[in-house]
């Protein structure tokens, strides 16, 4: 797994969009907090198109925004 | 002013080699489904030191054949131009590694640019083998000579093309078409899990309505070593996006408890059928290759 971990193109954390204001604890990322799902996943979705990028969304209803 | 003149037989001799060797060149530049080298450049480039290494190879026995041994040292010069092929393949592939859809890898970059390198050989072979034969035939009818040297040279080519041709994925591997699923941002085939990068419901649908996936089924547990390497199974993804463009996707993934491997993507053009003969025709990759026969040898001083 190591080789394969080496040769992997690096991921890059972009934005994390929440609902939750306690979940956002740092990082160099982007951190928003949105008021309802519905502005949760729109402000993801102009990220993502903004900055070419991939969409996560966490089990705990986090998005990531993150870019291969 | 005749003395230095070179005779008609080595004359004929020479030709008929490089003739010979750059046919050999020429039937093994292939325009498949990989589409490469078919552009006109690549065959251009190609051809052309294929018919160098010919000639290389052809004026080798009428170098020998005049006494002239010191000649006979530029077959060095051969080889370094050859690796020079090489070499100057794999630059080119690494520059293209960044506008592509999806990764070559330094493994299958490798692969190629090695098979670059050995075509040429096969034209130095060929011509030298088809100028000997000539030689070694003498006959009265010259024609003859080089009726002999066409079939030698033929038969020559056949073995070497016979003994560097590679197998592919379809030889060691079951490809079936995979059921794709999205269970809300996790995508999987066949049961196996691919990736949670479909995080948007655009994502999720497109995946749904577009995507295509295959799953390689290894048919003996040692061909896993193979296909379970990176390098290997990045070649199989490249080759895939490569034949039918990819819109947005692509993932490959492994799966341990069967070695099953995934391939999916969403393509530009191109249907599931493509991409089964695709990825059936992906070449394994010589520095991937293992023998499991070879493992089991027993040499002396093992047990």
């Amino acid at each position: 797994m190591g080789r394969e971990i080496s040769q992997r193109p690096n991921y890059q954390v972009l934005a994390i969009v929440t609902l939750q204001k306690d979940r956002i604890l740092g990082g160099s990322q982007l951190s928003l907090l949105a008021n309802d799902e519905e502005q949760q996943k729109r402000i993801t979705q102009d990220i993502a198109k903004a900055m070419k990028a991939d969409v996560v969304k966490m089990k705990d209803g986090d998005y990531l925004v993150i870019r291969v | 002013m005749d003395t230095e003149m070179i005779s008609s037989q080595y004359l004929v001799m020479i030709v008929t080699g490089i003739v010979m060797g750059t046919m050999a060149r020429i039937m093994t530049i292939k325009a498949d489904y990989r589409q490469y080298p078919s552009y006109p450049n690549g065959y251009l480039i190609h051809l052309v030191t294929g018919f160098v290494a010919a000639s290389l190879g052809a004026v080798a026995i009428p170098a020998l054949m005049t006494k002239n041994f010191v000649a006979v040292t530029f077959l060095t010069v051969a080889i370094q131009q050859f690796r020079d092929v090489r070499k100057s393949e794999r630059e080119s592939l690494k520059d293209l590694e960044n506008t592509e859809f999806a990764y070559r890898g330094d493994a299958y970059i490798d692969g190629i640019s090695k098979t670059f390198e050995s075509r040429n050989y096969f034209a130095l072979i060929v011509a030298l083998v088809s100028s000997l034969t000539i030689q070694i035939v003498n006959l009265e009818q010259i024609w003859l000579s080089v009726l002999a040297a066409i079939v030698i040279g033929g038969l020559t080519f056949y073995i070497i093309n016979r003994f560097s041709k590679g197998k592919s994925v379809g030889d060691i591997a079951d490809v079936k078409q995979g059921e794709i699923e999205v269970k809300g941002s996790e995508l999987f085939v066949d049961g196996i899990y691919v990736s949670n990068l479909l995080g948007s419901e655009n994502a999720a649908k497109m995946f749904k309505d577009e995507g295509i996936a295959v799953v390689i089924h290894p048919h003996e547990e040692h061909f896993r070593i193979g296909l379970d390497n990176f390098g290997q199974r990045q070649a199989i993804l490249f080759e895939a996006t490569r034949a039918l463009g990819a819109k947005r996707y692509h993932f490959s993934r492994k799966e341990y408890d069967d070695g099953r491997i995934v391939i999916t993507l969403i393509p530009i053009a191109g249907d599931i059928n493509k991409l089964l003969h695709t990825v059936r025709n992906t070449p394994i990759l010589e520095s991937v290759k293992k023998s499991s026969k070879l493992m089991n040898t027993k040499f002396i001083g093992r047990e």
